[in-house]
């Protein structure tokens, strides 16, 4: 029952998924009843496919009125999306607490041996943090395109009459050639705004003729500007920020931080002051955007990846008062950073930390989304790789320090933690998405574990590899790849090819994140990443060695997915090779952009801040190979560990599976077929009774191919009764042990 | 801080105060200057020396002793701030010496020592925060955890340590968060132990049948 109910569920995500993607950014209009019809049509869809198919009248009655029920809960608490986003978001959730339930029971009562029964459990957990992951990815999606109403989302501010509070601008500076500078510094000297001074803060750059121009040209520019040299000063930029804040003006009453390499536009402080005049605000954040020209898909791709967490993340979390100060291209209320004690100089996202501190003590933040200025991308792969290392380490820092203050229990151990659900939820799903990739990585193990033994003809024994487990989540990539794919599309106006190139450029940074997670927890100071050096010249050469780790790995899925199909060909190593290209794509992708940034020229290189403990990437990634080398090793000791002997009374527990003709229909059109079984696990017993402890008669192997005579009448746990090739004789073969094709419905039961 | 002065300092500040007020420079830099040597921990003597100091530096020094020797005295903040922008100005250039909770120590490129206010409340760094009573208990709780995704068996063993460990600290003199902790602790353990009683029965099924 637990598998039809599944797919059937499965039927009503994909189709509500399906809907919204081709309309749920055009429906504008929101109605109780509209909904409550669309839930109907949708259940009432999928409930006519399930019964031409392989449902069963009762059940998909019972479950459609739960899931109406279940839909009506998220109607009235999603008032402010359309009838698809509400629709698409419940059958989502029910999909996946469905599928939960049914890994669970799969792995709890599949016949393993404990080993491999350990793994499976392993591999439960992680499947449940991986899906919680995708459900705050797709909650994300439909929160910012099935949206009706915004409560708190402004592009524009309406200005105060004679309200204009000084602003301390602090610019920090390390190592910064002077090119990149003046253009920041000159659009500061040009705001359209009286009240304000300028902080140029540079330190540490070893070479006083770095330094010294920077000087000089805050002289130039006006006694706005100051300009300080801090020499081997601690904490890197937030111990020159927190230095800043001692030499800002006493009449300041806001910081603006903007970085070295930022063009910021006139309006900038004229357009944010007002947002002050609310004392219960605290920062304002406006989106980051770069100087970027049309030049090549790395450049372009790049640029929307950064714009996709300005253009989605931020709007959702600010319908809840949860954004992220993100340090340039935002303003914070200077009593309050005095009150939360400074910028944290342990931590490499300063920014982000600071503003968590801000929302426990109640304070209200607000995201303008209208960019004010532009900055600097990084100019190679290599650069923008090493970014979003930091980006991330920084991410699991703080999720180390702050953990407690993201729980549920966090008001009753600090009452003055004033986080609200949402702003918890948000700042803990922000930390875990990152271990998105970690998963990712552990995923692409296992499928090249799965097609190493599929080539040896022995299958992996973690879990029974049963049609259900090969199809749901293939569904669920699928659609979640198209749901990614339409945000990029609806919130970045940007072609269908560019919003893969795009996909693809967030995923071929997974390597780095990846080293960047592992690094976070076992490292407590913040580092950077350093990347391979090349002993050659060669441009081309270069860009190859920085991303060797990731066309490694990709190599190594891509061969294996083949070897897998070449040498046993049916569906499942098709799926597991299919699979394989998929995973083995997302980190070849990563030499592909490397490449790509050649051809980008720039007379102007953004600074990589490379503050901190050098962490080789050599050195990481060894440690990646150890612990997949244990993961093998401990994979090695399944296939000495025997499997049950005997059909243990446990396995009764165990899920049905569903036969792909079943849920294709296609008994009728394949009537005249034989009914066959097809052995799916390394050897299976076939007895003389339809019962895990009768009598041995013969041993089948993966891949054999049995003709099908008859079945026994209990549906929870079926056997077949199977004709022994070359022999005159006939044994029962348990179900979990095979797939079966052909013409089931007609099968005799006997008895 | 003012401490005990003698008489002869006392008089020596009202000394220098009133000649500060008459615009008597140097009668008043001389009285400071004795009151700054027999008093050296007396910020009213270094902030009246810095009133007639006869050069910025000076002036900057002085201000400076006055804050590390009194961080609330408000008038020498601000004119401490005043002076450390004057120096700023002819080089913008400082190295780091150390801080403390309320002022950085700086060595400014004409080698003076300055001290300047921090301006914001102390924040414990992360990296030195003492660790609390409760953490070994934590400690039990992430290995029955790791002991629950293992199998379940370790969890039903050390999720009642951890419970037991908790439960000791339930009479100590505890702050009212961690006593709130000790409560959350017992709870969850509870839970996993719950949770681990049904997995690690499947798992010693496997292992004994």
């Amino acid at each position: 029952m637990l598998t039809r109910l599944l797919y059937l569920s499965t039927i009503w995500f994909a189709l509500s998924l399906l809907v919204t993607l081709a309309v749920g950014s055009r429906l504008r209009r929101g109605d109780f009843v509209l909904s409550l019809i669309w839930l109907a049509i949708i259940i009432f869809m999928g409930d006519i496919l399930a019964l031409l198919t392989f449902g069963k009248f009762l059940e998909i009655f019972g479950l459609s009125w739960f899931t109406f029920a279940f839909g009506l809960y998220w109607i009235i608490r999603l008032r402010d999306w359309n009838a698809a986003g509400q629709v698409t978001w419940a059958m989502t959730v029910l999909t996946t607490i469905l599928f939960m339930i049914y890994a669970f029971m799969l792995t709890a009562f599949s016949p393993l041996n404990p080993l491999s029964f350990i793994f499976a459990l392993v591999f439960f957990f992680l499947e449940v943090i991986t899906l919680f992951l995708a459900l705050a990815h797709m909650h994300e999606s439909l929160d910012v395109i099935c949206r009706l109403q915004w409560h708190r989302l402004l592009d524009k501010l309406e200005p105060i009459p004679d309200y204009e509070p000084m602003v301390s601008l602090h610019v920090p500076a390390y190592n910064e050639p002077i090119e990149i500078v003046q253009r920041t510094l000159e659009s500061l000297a040009h705001l359209n705004y009286s009240n304000y001074e300028v902080l140029v803060m540079d330190n540490n750059t070893p070479l006083e003729e770095t330094w010294r121009p920077l000087e000089e040209m805050c002289r130039r520019l006006g006694p706005r500007f100051h300009c300080l040299h801090l020499d081997k000063w601690p904490g890197y930029k937030s111990g020159a920020l927190n230095f800043a804040v001692t030499q800002t003006d006493p009449r300041a009453e806001i910081i603006g931080i903007i970085d070295a390499d930022y063009e910021v536009d006139p309006d900038f402080l004229k357009e944010l002051s007002p947002a002050f005049a609310n004392p219960q605000v605290a920062f304002v954040q406006t989106p980051q955007d770069y100087s970027y020209t049309k030049k090549g898909i790395f450049s372009e791709s790049t640029y929307r990846g950064y714009k996709y967490f300005f253009e989605v993340s931020m709007p959702s979390r600010n319908e809840r008062n949860a954004i992220i100060f993100a340090g340039t291209m935002g303003l914070i209320r200077k009593s309050v950073l005095e009150e939360i004690g400074g910028w944290d100089e342990w931590c490499i996202t300063e920014d982000a930390e600071a503003s968590l501190r801000i929302l426990k003590r109640g304070y209200q933040s607000l995201y303008i989304h209208r960019s004010f200025g532009s900055g600097l991308m990084p100019f190679d792969f290599e650069g923008l790789k090493k970014q979003r290392f930091r980006w991330c380490f920084g991410g699991i820092q703080l999720l180390k320090k702050h953990w407690e203050a993201l729980m549920p229990w966090a008001h009753w151990v600090d009452p003055e933690n004033k986080l609200t659900f949402a702003q918890r939820y948000y700042y803990l799903v922000g930390g875990l998405g990152w271990f998105s990739d970690v998963f990712n990585l552990l995923f692409a193990l296992f499928l090249v574990l799965g097609a190493i033994f599929s080539v040896f003809s022995s299958p992996i024994q973690i879990r029974p590899l049963t049609n259900t487990i090969l199809i749901i989540p293939a569904v669920f990539l699928f659609l979640h790849i198209l749901r990614f794919l339409w945000v990029l599309r609806n919130r970045l106006k940007i072609s269908l090819g560019m919003a893969v190139a795009t996909m693809y450029n967030f995923f071929s940074l997974g390597w780095a994140v990846t080293l960047a997670c592992i690094q976070g927890l076992l490292q407590r100071e913040g580092v950077f990443l350093r990347t391979p050096k090349s002993k050659t010249a060669s441009r081309i050469w270069h860009a190859i060695q920085v991303t060797q780790w990731e066309t490694t790995i990709g190599l190594i899925c891509i061969t294996a997915g083949l070897l897998a199909f070449t040498t046993n060909q049916n569906w499942r190593t098709f799926s597991l090779c299919m699979l394989l290209f998929w995973q083995g794509s997302l980190y070849i992708a990563a030499p592909a952009f490397s490449l790509l940034s050649l051809g980008r020229e720039t007379a102007l290189a953004p600074h990589v801040n490379e503050q901190g403990r050098p962490i080789l990437e050599q050195r990481a990634a060894r440690w990646v190979v150890a612990v997949s080398m244990i993961l093998i090793a401990a994979f090695s000791l399944l296939k000495i560990l025997p499997s049950p002997a005997e059909l243990p009374e446990y396995a009764r527990f165990l899920p049905n599976d569903i036969s792909l003709q079943q849920l294709l229909n296609q008994s009728e059109s394949q009537s005249t077929d034989l009914p066959t079984a097809t052995i799916t696990v390394a050897s299976a017993n076939c007895r003389s009774k339809p019962r895990g402890g009768a009598e041995k008669m013969t041993v089948f192997y993966n891949g054999q191919q049995l003709e099908i005579l008859g079945k026994n009448a209990d549906l929870n746990n079926p056997w077949w009764y199977v004709k022994i090739p070359d022999s005159s004789e006939n044994c029962w073969l348990w179900g979990m042990t095979a797939t079966t094709s052909g013409n089931l419905e007609e099968i005799p039961i006997i008895e | 801080m003012s401490v005990q002065l003698s008489d002869e300092v006392s008089q020596l500040l009202e000394d220098a105060e009133k000649s500060v007020q008459q615009g008597q420079r140097e009668t008043a830099y001389q009285a400071s200057l004795k009151a700054t040597g027999l008093a050296p921990q007396e910020p009213r003597a270094w902030y009246l020396r810095s009133q007639s100091a006869a050069s910025p530096e000076e002036q900057l020094i002085c201000l400076s002793r006055v804050y590390s020797l009194d961080p609330a005295f408000s008038d020498a903040k601000q004119e401490l701030r005043a002076a450390v922008q004057g120096l700023l100005k002819q080089e913008p250039f400082l190295a780091y010496v150390h801080e403390t909770e309320v002022l950085y120590q700086v060595r400014s490129n004409l080698g003076f020592l300055v001290n300047i206010p921090k301006n914001r409340v102390f924040e414990k760094p992360y990296l030195q925060k003492e660790p609390g009573p409760l953490r070994p208990i934590f400690g039990w709780l992430y290995l029955s955890l790791f002991g629950l995704m293992l199998g379940g068996v370790g969890a039903l063993v050390l999720a009642p340590i951890t419970a037991f460990q908790a439960l000791r600290f339930q009479s100590s003199p505890l702050s009212r968060g961690d006593q709130v902790r000790v409560w959350i602790l017992l709870i969850v353990s509870f839970l996993i132990w719950l949770a681990a009683i049904p997995i690690s029965l499947l798992l010693l099924i496997r292992i004994f049948s």
